[in-house]
């Protein structure tokens, strides 16, 4: 301590008194800027004090918002599906109200609603400027319109706004896709930078509405306006036109997705629909469809218990999210990977009794007479479990894992929609790292069907259809065609992506599509229900199985509950020779690929090829 | 080593105390003014400003307690701990409307940029104090100072805080100019100030920034947006007029035209309603407590206070100067509190340790070096 006060003191008194010499320099300074202080207080407050009083009575600037319309949503041929409609909104400006609680009990009882929904809503957004108008209502009827206009002088505080709000041009279109825009939320507000939105503002929360959030909201305008002591509007200063969002052109097509909706209509399942050539999506639709229109600008609690009781789960995009096991749609990767690893030939025969034993364990063919002797395209056409039991007992799980992969399977697809599932594509690695346990021989036979560990979503399956469909090409599915300016001008066009190339060779791949044109077209083939008879359809059926409880085991399958039927797959392609569309269905809980699923791709087809389905059914 | 000396309580400075006291309360009616009529959830700014002057004060009672000299020997550990901090606000701070300043301690939000303005003040002072060249300091004696100050400064420009890192430069350029420099030296730093001026124009403001200063140059170009600011907090000071218009009569922050009003704006809220007759009082206070200050230094025994109080009153002046000028329409739009008067528990605090230190070296002046 003596060390460290030595250390303050070494220096001597001269130093201090030169050191304090140059306070008075400081005092100097402060005195001058405080002078120039007073000086402008002086100018500001004396000087022009009137003039400012003036200013501030008569002269006050306020910026009203002018929300901008949102970018349309259009369809491959830039017909229009999501656009703007102009939305009549209550609001609330506090400032402009003397008298509150008479006017909203007046309000309350003009809505024909309880004063408590009013006054809650005010309270919510407690905190803001008074001069903000706060909406209390939205969407009126033009009858309350007209009534509120009419009782302006009786109403002080309540104004009308109008305002864009989106306008679904075909209800539920492809709504899982859609999504719905609606006010920001506090939380989103937070997140957000500085200035890029306030509270109020519309931002999509869901689907391609919130990915493409930047180019479909536009840029809003403000009205400088004067307004005096009152709030009343004196004259308007100048006027910054909002700017609309720009337009996002989709790849679906407006008919194919209406046909898949339609097909779906009322059942839980999805239907997704490809270019085979380019990977861009067509249709994908899920079933049951959310009700967009009840999420514009919040929906109530009673309608997203409804959503959220529903059995056939309507908030699910099951094209994208549902994960179910591939079932016999499945035998495509089995019967490529046989063949590529030459495990088999085309001239390979098996015999199917019905089934077949492993380790006294019994695996069943779904046909429980047996196919008898079978090659690998009856075995396609026919679905033959014992056969590609057999192929994946050769091959191993791994290389069928590996065949599935360069199909796509297994991992998210990376089309533009968020919560997209990945599927699962078991290997040795993945059990023991994930169950930790080690492969079982038995499991494999399973997988080789497309059952036990194996899950795929829809488009997962759609995908590896196209890619077989077009000699091996995987696409990454794309939903987004272009974006474009409110006037049209090309802003940005997306072009296909190549995500990799099917294991096998091109003849392993011809010699499947034979197969799966025999499933469609061969009298005993499993998927005869999606046949045209104008154009070749190649296609395969599948029934995956939900685990179900053992009591039901041996039940007939209409009289099993609903929740443990089986899934129907049916996935395919037309024109069998000159690939263009890959369709595959997925229906939930409804028994049998080939009479669940593939009447509803038959209906899709048809659509695309256009088709009268009165003279194909009168035909045949 | 702290012993109770009944001399420490006679030279006790009740003056510079009781003007601290005269502004506190002016700063808590003026808040209940700002947001009046207040119906916000939660605790109001008035009320939470409160309880930061009574911390403050406890604040004070406790530096008040101790020699100041401590703050020689605990000088580069204060300066560690608090690059600490900015650092981790930089990294781990929660950040608002595009900065990170805050670090969130659960009660209170830390700006750990605002006891940072103090810190560089300490620091300056032991190290000027500690040097003594007899013919003032050469530009090599300035690279040390001149790296203490950059640190913090860069740290606070990256959050970014324009506001607060250009206190830092005014605090470091008003004592660097107080201890003896060479003319020489003096000559070289203005010109390296003035080709800095670019550069750090070009590299370190951010578009909004810039645009703000551009603003303030030619108010003509933007009326409506960037100068909205300042063109409402003109209107508000100057429609005050000589009388003003009356406690929580005040329209212009009523109506909310007054941006930031119980921030960086609360004297254009004082200024409207207390007229040109109120504002004056309020700068008289500020400048008594200068002149106040001022006088401590001159009488600190050692060179150490005397720096330490000179550091602590620029960095009020300075503040309350640019804040003033700013509300005034005098200068670009800063974020940059009216020290006392602003509301702001970091920015309180700071300035009440500040205050706090001032106080402590008054009462020790007696003390003979040994």
């Amino acid at each position: 301590m003596r060390r460290f006060i030595q250390l303050i003191y070494k220096s001597d008194e001269a130093e201090l008194v030169t050191l304090k010499k140059r306070v008075d320099i400081a005092t100097a300074v402060i005195l001058f800027l405080v002078a120039v202080l007073v000086a402008r207080l002086w100018y500001l407050q004396i000087h022009k004090g009137s003039e400012y009083q003036h200013l501030s009575e008569n002269n006050r600037i306020r910026v009203q918002k002018i929300a901008a319309p949102r970018g349309d949503i259009l369809d491959r041929n830039g017909k229009i599906i999501v656009t703007n409609r102009p939305c009549f909104n209550i609001v609330w400006i506090k400032e402009d109200a003397p008298d509150p609680d008479v006017v909203i009990k007046r309000l309350a009882a003009i809505l024909n609603i309880d004063i408590s929904e009013l006054l809650d809503r005010i309270r919510e957004s407690a905190g803001q400027p008074r001069y903000v108008p706060m909406r209390l209502r939205q969407d009126i009827d033009w009858k309350t319109l007209v009534y509120i206009e009419n009782h302006r002088l009786d109403l002080p505080g309540v104004r009308i706004e109008a305002v864009p709000i989106r306008d679904y041009l075909y209800n539920n279109f492809a709504s899982h896709i859609i999504g719905y825009p609606g006010h920001i939320s506090k939380k989103e507000l937070e997140s957000s930078k500085s200035d890029e939105y306030q509270g109020g503002d519309q931002i999509g929360k869901m689907g391609l509405e919130r990915i493409f959030e930047k180019n479909l909201r536009g840029e809003q305008g403000k009205r400088y306006v004067e307004v005096d002591v009152h709030g009343f509007e004196q004259k308007q200063l100048q006027n910054q036109e909002p700017l609309p969002g720009n337009d996002l052109q989709l790849t679906l097509d407006l008919d194919l997705q209406l046909a898949a909706e339609k097909a779906l209509d009322g059942k839980a399942g999805a239907i997704v629909t490809m270019d085979v050539n380019s990977g861009r999506v067509l249709a994908l639709a899920s079933s049951p469809p959310m009700k967009l229109k009840q999420f514009l600008g919040g929906i109530s609690v009673k309608n997203w218990k409804e959503h959220l009781d529903d059995p056939l789960h309507p908030l699910l995009n099951k094209a994208i999210q549902g994960q179910y096991p591939p079932g016999s749609t499945y035998k495509i990767v089995t019967a490529l990977a046989g063949l590529s690893e030459k495990a088999i030939s085309p001239q390979t025969i098996s015999y199917c009794t019905g089934s077949m034993t492993l380790h006294r364990r019994r695996y069943g063919c779904w046909k429980r007479r047996g196919h008898e002797a079978i090659d690998l395209n009856r075995a396609l056409s026919e679905s033959c479990d014992v056969y590609f039991y057999q192929v994946g007992q050769k091959v191993g799980v791994n290389k069928l894992a590996q065949y599935a992969g360069s199909l796509g399977l297994g991992k998210k697809t990376g089309i533009t929609l968020e919560h997209e599932k990945s599927g699962l594509t078991p290997t040795k690695l993945w059990k023991k790292k994930n169950r930790n346990e080690s492969w079982q021989e038995g499991e494999t036979m399973s997988v080789s069907i497309g059952q036990g560990f194996n899950l795929a979503t829809p488009l997962q399956i759609c995908n590896m259809t196209a890619t077989l469909a077009n000699g091996g090409t995987l696409y990454r599915p794309m939903l987004i065609k272009a974006i474009l300016a409110p006037e049209g001008k090309l802003i940005e066009q997306f072009e296909p992506i190549i995500d990799g190339k099917a294991l096998g060779t091109k003849r392993s791949l011809d010699l499947i599509k034979k197969g799966l044109v025999d499933a469609v077209n061969s009298k005993h083939g499993t998927g005869g229900q999606a046949k045209l008879e104008e154009i070749t359809v190649a296609g395969k059926t599948g029934t995956s199985q939900v685990v179900r409880l053992a009591q039901y085991r041996s039940v007939p399958e209409d009289q099993v509950p609903y929740k443990y039927r089986d899934h129907a797959w049916f996935t395919c392609f037309a024109p069998a020779d000159k690939p263009e569309i890959a369709i595959t269905v997925l229906m939930e809980h409804s028994g049998h690929g080939g009479s669940a699923a593939a009447p509803l791709a038959k209906q899709v087809l048809e659509q695309y090829f256009k088709i009268k389905p009165d003279a194909s059914e009168g035909d045949s | 080593m702290i012993r109770f000396d009944r001399r420490l309580l006679t030279n006790f400075d009740w003056g510079l105390l009781f003007l601290v006291l005269v502004i506190g309360l002016m700063c808590l009616a003026n808040l209940y003014s700002a947001i009046y009529p207040n119906d916000s959830h939660g605790t109001p700014v008035y009320q939470k400003q409160l309880y930061y002057y009574l911390m403050g004060f406890m604040l004070i009672l406790a530096i008040i307690s101790v020699d100041y000299k401590i703050f020689l020997q605990l000088n580069y550990k204060i300066y560690a701990a608090i690059i600490f901090l900015l650092l981790f606000a930089l990294f781990f701070g929660s950040s608002q409307s595009g900065t990170q300043r805050w670090i969130n301690l659960g009660f209170f939000n830390l700006q750990p940029s605002e006891p940072a303005k103090l810190m560089l003040v300490i620091t300056l002072a032991s190290y000027y104090s500690s040097k003594d060249p007899d013919k003032g300091f050469t530009l090599k004696e300035l690279i040390v100072p001149s790296l203490l100050t950059a640190v913090p400064f860069l740290l606070i420009l990256k959050q970014p805080d324009l506001g607060t890192a250009l206190m830092l430069g005014f605090i470091f350029v008003s004592m660097t100019l107080f201890v003896k420099l060479k003319w020489q030296t003096l000559l070289t730093l203005l010109g390296i100030c003035a080709s800095a001026i670019p550069l750090g124009w070009k590299f370190f403001l951010k578009p909004y920034q810039r645009q703000r200063i551009e603003t303030f140059l030619n108010p003509e170009s933007d009326p409506l947006n960037t100068g909205y600011h300042i063109m409402q907090s003109k209107i508000a000071v100057g429609s005050g007029s000589a009388f003003g218009k009356g406690y929580l009569h005040g329209t212009q922050g009523y109506l909310d035209f007054l941006p930031e009003r119980h921030t960086d704006f609360a004297f254009s809220v004082w200024a409207e309603e207390w007229g040109f007759a109120g504002s004056l009082f309020l700068l008289t206070c500020y400048f008594a407590m200068m002149l106040w200050g001022i006088n401590i230094a001159d009488s600190s025994r050692d060179k150490f206070g005397t720096l330490l109080v000179i550091g602590i009153i620029s960095l009020i002046f300075w503040q309350a100067f640019i804040n003033l000028a700013m509300v005034m329409g005098l200068m670009p739009v800063v974020g940059m509190p009216l020290p006392l008067f602003s509301y702001g528990g970091s920015s309180l605090l700071t300035t009440m340790a500040g205050i706090g230190i001032l106080l402590s070296i008054r009462m020790r002046r007696y003390q003979k070096p040994s």
